[in-house]
C-alpha cells in the first residue's frame, strides 16, 4: 500500500501548493481531479519520489519512502506531464537506457522494450531517432517507458495530453487494465478521463482534498443541484452572476443553460440528472465559494 | 465590421515593440538568481583590479611602474579589466537567447505576431547591452569604492572615473552583446561551437585590439597607453618596460605614477561609435535568415523537446494491436555495464565522421612524435578537441527534459558514477595517442599526471554540468584552464604539458586525482540528496 499521510507543500516564496492531503492507496485505480493549479501535480511528484514535501509522510509498504525514496522507485511507473528525450536515439535506445536505469536485467530490457514497443504501436518507427517522432509519438514512449520495470505503483500526470481521441480511449483502456493488480494514480482535469476508468475519485482544489469516494457518490451528493432552462441571451450575464453554467448552447429560441444552483434559479427551469462534470463542478465550486466567503 | 484605424507610423510607435522585446527580456535575467552571481562577479573584478599597495600581483602596468590610485587611473584599471574578462565571461552570459524563446515556446507567440524580425533581433540586441551594461555600472560603482579604499588619492573626479567606462568598455560590450546574438543564430555556431570559436577570437581581439594599428582603434586603448607612458617617462625617465594587460605576478611590489587621464579626440570618438554601429549593423543580420521559430526551418535548441515535428509516419495508436503476453520484469545482471554504455553512447550521441577523424589523426600525430612533442603539443590539442563533448556531462538531462523521467528511477548516483565513467572513456580516448607514448618511453610521472587528467576533466565537467544545468559553465571554465595550462602556466598545468621528460608534473597527479574525487563525490552526494532523490532540481 502507497500512504500519502497529511502530505503539504509550501514552495520557496510562500506558495502553498498542496495543503495537508492524505491518500491511502491500494490496488486500483485513483483519479485525482481537479483544476488547474489546484495542487495535483506536486502531489503527483510527491508520490513520484520527485519532490520532497515539506511536512507529512510518504509510505511504501509501512516503509518511510521520504526518507529512503529507493524501494518506491523499484516499483513505480511515472508518466510526467512534460518530459523530454535524448533526440539523437531510437525509442528502443532510449527505453534499454532507462531499463540500465531501473537495474533490470540485458534479458528483460530487451524483452520488454520490445514488447512495450509493439503495445503502443511504435515497433516500425523504433528505429528511427525520438527527434523525429511527433508529439503523441513521444508520449506513447512515455507510457512505454512507465511500464518497463512491471511496476506495482504507476503515477500518471495529465497522460492524455498529446493523444488524439482513439489513443485517448487506447490508453484509458490500458490504465484500467494495468489497475487491475496495480495501483494507479492518474491526475487529470478531463473529467471524461476519470469518468470512464475509475471507480475511486479524489477531487482537490486550492491544496485540499475536497472528495474522495466513488463517482455514484458524488453524483448522488449533487442530486437536485441541477438545473436546466431556457434564458434570453441578454439575460445569460445575469444568470451566470448568480450561478455557475456547467454548459450551454445557443439556439434559435434562446440559450439552453445547464446551472448549478440549490434551488430552482427561474421559476420555469427544469431538474436535471447531475453527471460527474456537474459534480465535480459542484464540488469545486463549492470549495471556491468558501474560500470567497 | 468597423474598419481598423489607420495610424500613421512614428518613432515611437516604431520603437515601442522594440523596448518591449528588450524590457522583457531584461526583467527576465534579472530576476534569475544567476544574475546575482554575475554581479558579484564584477565586484570581485572590480576588486582585482585595484590591488593593495604591497600586493604581488597587478592587473594592468606599465614595466614596472602602475599609476597612483586616481580617479583616472583607477577607472581605467577597471574598465580595461572589465573590457578585457566581459567580453569573454559576458559573452557566455548573454548567449542563448533565441534558443531560449524557443525552448520555452515564447518564441512562436512572438512570431505569430506582427512583431517585425529586426525589431525581434533589436530588441534582444538591446536587451544583450542592457545586461552586460549593468555589468560595467557595477564595476564603475566598485571602483569609485576602491578608490577610496585604497586611499592614495581620495580626491573623486567622476568624469575621468567614467570616461574609460564610456568610451572603452561600453563599446566592446556592445561588440559583444551583437557577436553573441550573431553565434546565436548561425548555424554551426549556435551550440557549444560558438563558445569555443569565441574564445580564440577573444583571445585575437585582446592581444591585437591593444596596437595602435588596429581596425576601428581595436579595443580602444592604445591613446590611454600612450598616454601612460608619456607621463611614466616624463615622472620616472630611467623606467622601463611595455604596456600589460592581464593578471601578472610581479616579484616585488610596482613603484607608482601619477596618471592625469587622457582626452579622446573627435576621431577616437568616430572610431568608438563606429565599433557600436557596425555591431548593431551585426545584430541585426540574422534578420536575413532567422527562421522565426518555425521548426520546419530549422531549429534553435536542438535539444527542445518541445516542439516535435515528426518527419516519420505518425503511426497511429488507434488500430487493434493483437495482444503479446508482457515477460516478467526481472533486475540483476551488470547493469551498471549496460548503464554505462548507454551513457557513453548519449555522451557521443549525434557526434560526425570528422571529429573522429581528427581525433584518430591527434593519435595517430601522437605515435609518430617524441615524448616531449606529444606532451607538449599533441596532448593539449587532444584533449582541446572534446570540449563540446565533455560539456555535455550532466547536462544533458535537465536541458532535454529527460531528468523529469530520471528523478523517478532508483539509485541516481549509479547513474551519476557511470556518466562521469563515460566521460573517463572519452578522455582517455582522445588522450591515448600521447599516452602511449608516455607507457612507450617509460615516463611513469608523465603517466601518473595523464591518469589524473583522465580523471579529472570528466568530473570537473559533470559537477559543473550538474550545478549550472548548462554546458555553458565549463565550456568557460575549462577553456581559459586549458588556454593558462597550454601556454606555460605551470600551477595550472593539469595535464602535465609544460614538465621535461621524467620530471614530475607542476600540479601532483594526486592533488589532481583527489580534486576529482571531490569532485565526483560532490556529485553523487547532490544525487542522493537525501538518502537518494527528492532533490528538487537532481537530475
Amino acid at each position: 500500500m502507497l500512504e500519502l499521510i497529511d502530505i503539504a507543500k509550501t514552495y520557496r516564496g510562500g506558495k502553498r501548493a498542496v495543503d495537508g492531503i492524505t491518500l491511502r492507496l491500494a490496488p486500483g485505480m485513483v483519479g485525482l481531479l481537479g483544476p488547474n493549479g489546484a495542487g495535483k501535480s506536486s502531489l503527483m511528484r510527491i508520490a513520484a519520489t520527485i519532490t520532497r514535501p515539506t511536512s507529512g509522510r510518504v509510505l511504501w509498504h509501512g516503509t518511510d519512502a521520504v526518507a529512503r525514496p529507493d524501494p518506491l522507485r523499484a516499483a513505480l511507473g511515472y508518466l510526467p506531464q512534460d518530459f523530454g528525450v535524448y533526440p539523437n536515439l531510437s525509442a528502443p535506445e532510449f527505453l534499454r537506457y532507462l531499463a540500465a536505469a531501473k537495474g533490470l536485467s540485458a534479458r528483460t530490457a530487451r524483452a520488454r522494450t520490445d514488447e512495450l514497443l509493439h503495445l503502443v504501436n511504435l515497433t516500425e518507427a523504433g528505429k528511427r531517432p525520438l527527434k523525429a517522432y511527433s508529439g503523441g509519438m513521444l508520449r506513447r514512449v512515455g507510457i512505454a517507458q512507465a511500464l518497463l520495470a512491471d511496476p506495482e505503483v504507476i503515477v500518471v500526470d495529465e497522460p492524455t495530453a498529446g493523444l488524439d481521441p482513439e489513443e485517448r480511449v487506447r490508453f484509458r483502456n490500458l490504465l484500467s487494465d494495468l489497475a487491475a493488480d496495480k495501483i494507479v494514480l492518474l491526475s487529470t482535469h478531463i473529467v471524461s478521463d476519470v469518468e470512464s476508468v475509475a471507480r475511486d475519485i479524489a477531487v482537490v482544489a486550492g491544496g485540499r482534498l475536497l472528495y474522495r469516494g466513488t463517482p455514484e457518490e458524488l453524483l448522488r451528493r449533487t442530486t437536485g443541484l441541477v438545473w436546466e432552462l431556457l434564458v434570453r441571451p441578454e439575460d445569460l450575464v445575469a444568470v451566470r452572476a448568480r450561478h455557475a453554467v456547467s454548459r450551454m448552447v445557443r439556439t434559435p429560441e434562446g440559450v439552453r443553460a445547464r446551472v448549478l444552483a440549490g434551488e430552482p434559479p427561474v421559476p420555469d427551469a427544469v431538474a436535471a440528472e447531475p453527471d460527474l462534470e456537474d459534480a465535480y463542478l459542484a464540488t469545486v465550486g463549492g470549495a471556491a465559494r468558501q474560500v470567497a466567503a | 465590421m468597423m474598419p481598423a484605424t489607420a495610424t500613421r507610423p512614428t518613432p515611437a510607435t516604431a520603437l515601442r515593440p522594440i523596448l518591449g522585446v528588450a524590457l522583457a527580456d531584461v526583467r527576465d535575467r534579472v530576476r534569475q538568481p544567476a544574475y546575482a552571481v554575475i554581479l558579484l562577479a564584477a565586484v570581485a573584478l572590480g576588486w582585482l583590479a585595484v590591488p593593495a599597495a604591497g600586493s604581488h600581483w597587478v592587473i594592468l602596468q606599465i614595466g614596472d611602474h602602475r599609476g597612483a590610485y586616481n580617479s583616472a587611473y583607477v577607472g581605467l584599471a577597471t574598465a580595461l579589466a572589465g573590457s578585457l574578462w566581459l567580453a569573454l565571461g559576458g559573452f557566455y552570459v548573454v548567449r542563448g537567447v533565441p534558443a531560449r524563446d524557443e525552448a520555452s515556446g515564447v518564441g512562436r507567440l512572438l512570431a505569430a505576431t506582427p512583431l517585425r524580425t529586426t525589431a525581434y533581433f533589436a530588441g534582444k540586441f538591446l536587451s544583450n547591452v542592457l545586461v552586460l551594461a549593468s555589468m560595467l555600472v557595477v564595476l564603475a560603482a566598485t571602483a569609485l569604492t576602491m578608490q577610496l579604499v585604497r586611499g592614495e588619492d581620495r580626491a573623486v573626479d567622476l568624469g575621468a572615473l567614467l570616461l574609460p567606462f564610456a568610451v572603452i568598455a561600453l563599446p566592446l560590450m556592445v561588440a559583444t552583446a551583437a557577436a553573441a546574438l550573431l553565434t546565436d543564430t548561425l548555424p554551426g555556431l549556435r551550440g557549444g561551437l560558438g563558445n569555443v570559436v569565441w574564445f580564440f577570437v577573444w583571445m585575437v581581439l585582446a592581444v591585437g585590439g591593444q596596437g595602435p594599428g588596429a581596425p576601428l582603434g581595436g579595443i580602444g586603448v592604445y591613446g590611454a597607453v600612450r598616454s601612460m607612458h608619456a607621463q611614466v617617462r616624463e615622472q620616472a625617465p630611467d623606467a622601463r618596460g611595455e604596456f600589460s594587460l592581464g593578471f601578472t605576478y610581479t616579484e616585488t611590489p610596482l613603484h607608482t605614477f601619477t596618471w592625469s587621464g587622457f582626452t579622446p579626440d573627435a576621431g577616437y570618438l568616430l572610431s568608438r561609435a563606429a565599433v557600436a554601429g557596425l555591431a548593431l549593423v551585426v545584430a541585426l543580420l540574422p534578420a536575413l535568415w532567422f527562421a522565426r521559430f518555425d521548426p520546419a526551418r530549422g531549429r534553435i535548441a536542438a535539444a527542445s523537446h518541445r516542439t516535435p515535428v515528426a518527419t516519420v509516419a505518425p503511426a497511429t495508436w488507434a488500430a487493434p494491436i493483437p495482444a503479446r503476453p508482457l515477460t516478467a520484469a526481472r533486475t540483476g545482471g551488470w547493469p551498471f555495464f549496460r548503464l554505462y554504455a548507454a551513457e557513453l553512447r548519449i555522451l557521443l550521441q549525434g557526434t560526425r565522421w570528422w571529429w573522429w577523424a581528427m581525433a584518430a589523426l591527434l593519435t595517430l600525430t601522437a605515435f609518430a612524435a617524441t615524448g616531449n612533442g606529444a606532451t607538449r603539443i599533441i596532448l593539449p590539442a587532444a584533449w582541446i578537441w572534446p570540449v563540446l563533448l565533455w560539456s555535455r556531462l550532466g547536462t544533458q538531462a535537465p536541458e532535454g527534459g529527460v531528468d523529469a523521467l530520471l528523478g523517478a528511477i532508483p539509485r541516481p548516483a549509479r547513474r551519476a558514477l557511470a556518466e562521469w565513467a563515460a566521460g573517463v572513456t572519452l578522455t582517455a580516448v582522445t588522450g591515448l595517442g600521447p599516452g602511449a607514448v608516455l607507457i612507450r618511453e617509460g615516463d611513469t610521472d608523465g603517466l601518473a599526471s595523464w591518469t589524473a587528467a583522465v580523471l579529472f576533466v570528466p568530473a570537473l565537467a559533470l559537477a559543473l554540468g550538474t550545478v549550472s544545468r548548462s554546458h555553458r559553465l565549463f565550456q568557460a571554465t575549462y577553456l581559459p584552464l586549458w588556454y593558462a595550462a597550454a601556454n606555460g602556466m605551470t600551477f595550472l598545468d593539469y595535464m602535465g604539458a609544460t614538465r621535461a621528460p621524467g620530471q614530475p608534473a607542476t600540479v601532483p597527479p594526486t592533488l589532481l586525482a583527489l580534486l576529482a574525487g571531490l569532485l565526483l563525490a560532490g556529485v553523487l552526494t547532490r544525487g542522493a540528496g537525501g538518502r537518494f532523490g527528492w532533490s528538487r532540481r537532481w537530475r
